[in-house]
């Protein structure tokens, strides 16, 4: 049971940043985008990569996978966002995000094969330390000091500020000379860094494994749903609660309805509460 | 409730042309739509937070009369037209249709009381011809269900063809005859709004509420659509304009409401409103 | 009109041509593929006034195919039923089900709609691998075919492609009477919608409703064809596959689908490294659509035509025929 719980946890944490990262995402380009799994996906298959078949000293993996999350993410501002949100259709950004993320999956699956990969050990540590292995305790470690410093840079940074009023009113903040195409740019990088740092974090909890990114995209969607749209404190709330729910009905009722139940979370929310447990009433839903 | 009061005698002869008697005998309704003889807002009240946009408005439209709405910028004039039309929910207040209580009817429940409007912006689909936006007014009158018109069985076929011959003389009659089949993101702006009237008219509506209708139109254009109005008058349908075109609104209006910050200051005929001090200041500025 | 007959001539030669396909191809195998594009627009036909007409991103139609399939199996070779009565049953349960996913998820907004759908075809996948001893679980099921006449594969490439017609005749009368106009207003114009009177939450339900029930019975046949499905056959890539010949074919149009769904079905099999590429090369093609030409490829040609030959638009001054006004809005007395 303990188990259990502390697995829900982690998953949870994995969870929690996906949340983030469309909070992030969304913040500054009012778009959900379907890539946002897949940002972990990429940092952990690149992790792999690195340390477990090219060998390199772990620390250079975790750059790397870091990178490979920031690059991506730029992508896929450059590519599905920028060009797309200059047309009027809401949903066109809907659709290019999802032939970006079936892009790189794909392609991911085509290099890495479609079998999950054991992601290597990051610190020495041997298998037998029951609920203290890494593997857990890494995603959830990461997350957190993921989120302190996310509300730091909100909070204490100039750049922070400069974001919140590109969310809050993007009009005034063009008006006042901020070069909101930057910000957004930035934006997906951040997010980009967020997911490539949580996505290492999490490797050995998930594998390396081409699919993890449309999963992620999903459950990092209801984890926001539930915690409310643009509240990073209902992200965190949003991705425990989906996590411990999971894992604590697979333990009770074995893993094979996992997904319903999510789902199942996520109706129950959308239809009493659709502004999540910390969003604002007010939020225009995408 | 009659619908036809006195007027002096209409710009166009009705008879005159042999197809408008060929025209009236074509296209017999299959329905008879009752015509409504009152459209009655009592005391409407709508507040955005602590600013109270509409201040307990009351106004009676009639069939067979052009009213006119005036009032400077932030007056809540086109709060008032939302309130009518459903796309707010009225804060205090009602609103009666003959004996027909509709102020907590949704929006799109508000047509089958025979109200039909107009929009500042037009709100047209692009991608479909001129006729095809016109004959979408036909849906309130059309019954047939979804199998029905699966199978294209007769009524479907019937009712598809008598909109379009509707749609087509009424587009003809606002002067858009000659483009009936040009695709609607390709008109100009005077194009658009005549078509916004045609489509509000394929309702069959007993009031029909146009929102800024001479919005960008040349001075040609504006006395296009006194005449199209004034028509509809003697048709007896009945005629609310919201309108920032103080000109246009006291050549043809048989009554005027003025609105200013939320509040009606002074209600009454074309001339006693023009006359009006208190107007005069509002408009004049202080 | 010249370009309307000539449009008709092409068509029925098309259909000529169709129909006695069996006789002219070169081996079974075309017709298997035949067979399998009719399925497919079965399905994509249906999603079609879904997807193309409504505007809505259902993403996640593959579980309805899915269900259809399953449903078709289990209830002839478990419950002894008639394959054509246990079709139409399928088809009935799929639209059952597309009513059920519709009633919460047709609320919400479009990225949220979407993510319902495509949590609803793995809530498919996992309700199938679970319940194994209904469904065979992982290993999946074998699928009757039909009985006579239809029991050859020449007999089910023409059950398929009469189903295929009818369902397009079906989908085709939608789009052009008035019910096309309400769905183009829900996808382009909510507000225009509204104004007019369309409910718009009862015509998203029932449009979505049909489409559960065309993609059922695809999934009937679909089942059929391969004789054997397992929950892989039915992973997530081949609900967006389906999308995206709706959005590559072009919105608002019957014929642009219908050319994606074959093209993009026998590309694969005609160029050979496409189908090493598999999915990679749809997101590429919709990636690339949704930039350059977010119509549709269908559209596409309409738009180029018109940028060749632009047509000076006539500038007519507005000029109203009062007389017709009057006539059309008649002059009734109020009640």
């Amino acid at each position: 049971m303990l188990t259990a719980l502390i697995t829900g946890l982690a998953i949870g944490a994995l969870y929690a940043a996906a949340a983030l990262a469309y909070n992030v995402m969304y913040s500054t380009s009012k778009v959900l985008s379907v890539t946002t799994g897949h940002i972990f996906m990429v940092s952990g298959v690149v992790g792999a990569y690195l340390i477990g078949e090219l060998k390199l000293p772990t620390v250079v993996g975790f750059f790397g996978a870091a990178a490979a999350g920031v690059v991506f993410g730029l992508i896929t501002e450059f590519v599905a966002i920028r060009r797309v949100l200059a047309r009027s259709d809401e949903h066109l950004w809907l659709l290019s995000t999802l032939a970006l993320a079936t892009i790189i999956q794909q392609g991911v699956g085509l290099w890495w094969g479609t079998e999950p990969k054991p992601f290597p050990r990051l610190i020495p540590q041997d298998f037998t330390a029951g609920i203290w292995d890494q593997k857990f305790w890494l995603p959830i470690a990461t997350v957190a000091v993921l989120m302190v410093g996310l509300e730091l840079f909100y909070r204490r940074t100039l750049f922070g500020k400069i974001f919140i009023a590109v969310s809050e009113d993007a009009f005034a903040a063009r008006a006042r000379g901020v070069a909101t195409d930057r910000v957004r740019a930035i934006s997906y990088a951040i997010a980009g860094l967020l997911g490539g740092i949580a996505g290492f974090a999490a490797g050995q909890l998930t594998y390396a494994y081409f699919a993890l990114g449309l999963s992620l995209t999903l459950n990092g969607f209801i984890a926001l749903a539930v915690g409310g749209l643009g509240s990073n404190m209902g992200a965190v709330v949003g991705g425990i609660v989906l996590g411990l729910l999971t894992s604590i009905a697979t333990f009770y009722f074995g893993g094979a309805y996992q997904q319903t139940i999510a789902v199942g979370l996520l109706m129950t929310f959308l239809l009493v509460k659709p502004e999540g447990l910390f969003g604002d009433k007010r939020t225009r839903h995408v | 409730m009659t619908s036809n009061p006195t007027s002096p005698a209409p710009r166009a002869t009705l008879a005159a042309s042999p197809s408008a008697i060929g025209a009236s005998a074509a296209h017999r309704p299959a329905r008879e739509t009752t015509r409504r003889g009152e459209l009655v807002a009592t005391g409407l009240t709508r507040r955005f937070g602590s600013v109270v946009a509409v201040d307990s408005v009351s106004l009676t439209l009639k069939a067979g009369e052009i009213h006119g709405l005036i009032g400077p910028n932030g007056s809540g004039k086109t709060t008032f037209l939302n309130l009518l039309t459903g796309y707010y929910k009225v804060d205090e207040g009602r609103i009666v249709v003959d004996a027909d209580d509709l102020t907590a009817a949704p929006v799109q429940r508000r047509p089958h009381f025979g109200i039909a409007r107009t929009f500042q912006k037009p709100r047209l689909l692009g991608s479909l011809t001129v006729l095809d936006n016109a004959m979408l007014g036909g849906w309130e009158h059309a019954q047939s269900g979804f199998l029905e018109t699966a199978l294209a069985l007769p009524r479907a076929r019937r009712e598809d063809r008598q909109q379009r011959e509707l749609a087509a003389e009424l587009l003809h009659g606002v002067g858009l005859g000659n483009i009936l089949t040009r695709r609607a993101n390709l008109l100009d702006h005077a194009e658009q709004r005549f078509l916004e009237i045609a489509r509000g008219l394929t309702m069959r509506p007993s009031f029909i509420l146009l929102d800024e209708p001479a919005g960008g139109l040349t001075e040609h254009e504006i006395e296009q659509l006194a005449r199209i109005v004034v028509q509809l008058r003697e048709c007896g349908v009945g005629v609310l304009i919201v309108e920032h075109h103080t000109d246009f609104v006291f050549r043809i209006c048989d009554r005027v409401t003025t609105l200013n910050l939320g509040k009606m200051i002074k209600h009454g005929t074309p001339d006693e409103v023009r006359n009006d001090p208190e107007v005069i200041r509002v408009y004049l500025g202080a | 009109m010249n370009s309307h007959q000539g449009r008709l001539a092409v068509l029925l030669v098309g259909l000529v041509a169709l129909a006695t396909l069996p006789f002219w191809a070169h081996d079974p195998y075309q017709v298997h593929l035949a067979t399998l594009i009719g399925a497919y627009w079965i399905l994509v036909a249906g999603l079609n006034l879904v997807v193309g007409y409504t505007g809505l991103l259902s993403i996640g139609h593959v579980g309805l195919l899915a269900i259809g399939s399953y449903a078709f199996a289990i209830l002839v070779d478990h419950h002894g039923a008639n394959p054509y009565v246990a079709m139409l049953a399928a088809g009935a349960i799929g639209g059952v089900c597309g009513f059920i996913l519709g009633l919460p998820s047709l609320r919400l907004p479009g990225f949220y709609f979407a993510m319902a759908t495509m949590a609803f075809s793995m809530i498919v996948s996992e309700f199938l691998l679970a319940q194994d001893s209904l469904t065979g679980g992982g290993a999946g099921i074998a699928v009757p075919g039909f009985n006579k006449p239809f029991d050859t594969p020449n007999g089910l490439f023409w059950l398929v492609m009469l189903i295929a017609a009818f369902v397009t005749w079906l989908t085709w009368n939608v789009s052009r009477l008035m019910w096309g106009r309400a769905m183009i207003a829900l996808r382009d114009s909510d507000v225009a919608a509204a104004a007019v009177g369309v409910p718009v939450f009862s015509i998203k339900l029932i449009v979505y409703t049909f489409s559960g029930v065309t993609a059922a019975v695809a999934g009937a046949l679909f089942g059929s064809l391969q004789s054997y499905v397992t929950p892989e056959t039915f992973h997530f890539e081949l609900g967006l596959f389906f999308f995206i010949c709706i959005v590559i074919g072009g919105r608002g149009a019957i014929i642009g689908p219908l050319l994606g769904t074959i093209v993009l079905t026998a590309l694969p099999e005609v160029v050979a490294p496409l189908a090493k590429l598999g999915q990679f090369f749809y997101g590429a093609l919709l990636l690339l659509v949704v930039l350059l030409v977010p119509e549709g490829i269908g559209n596409l040609v309409k738009i180029v035509r018109e940028k060749i030959r632009p047509r000076r638009l006539e500038k007519h001054v507005v000029a109203p025929d009062l007389a017709r006004l009057a006539a059309a809005i008649g002059n009734r007395s109020a009640s």
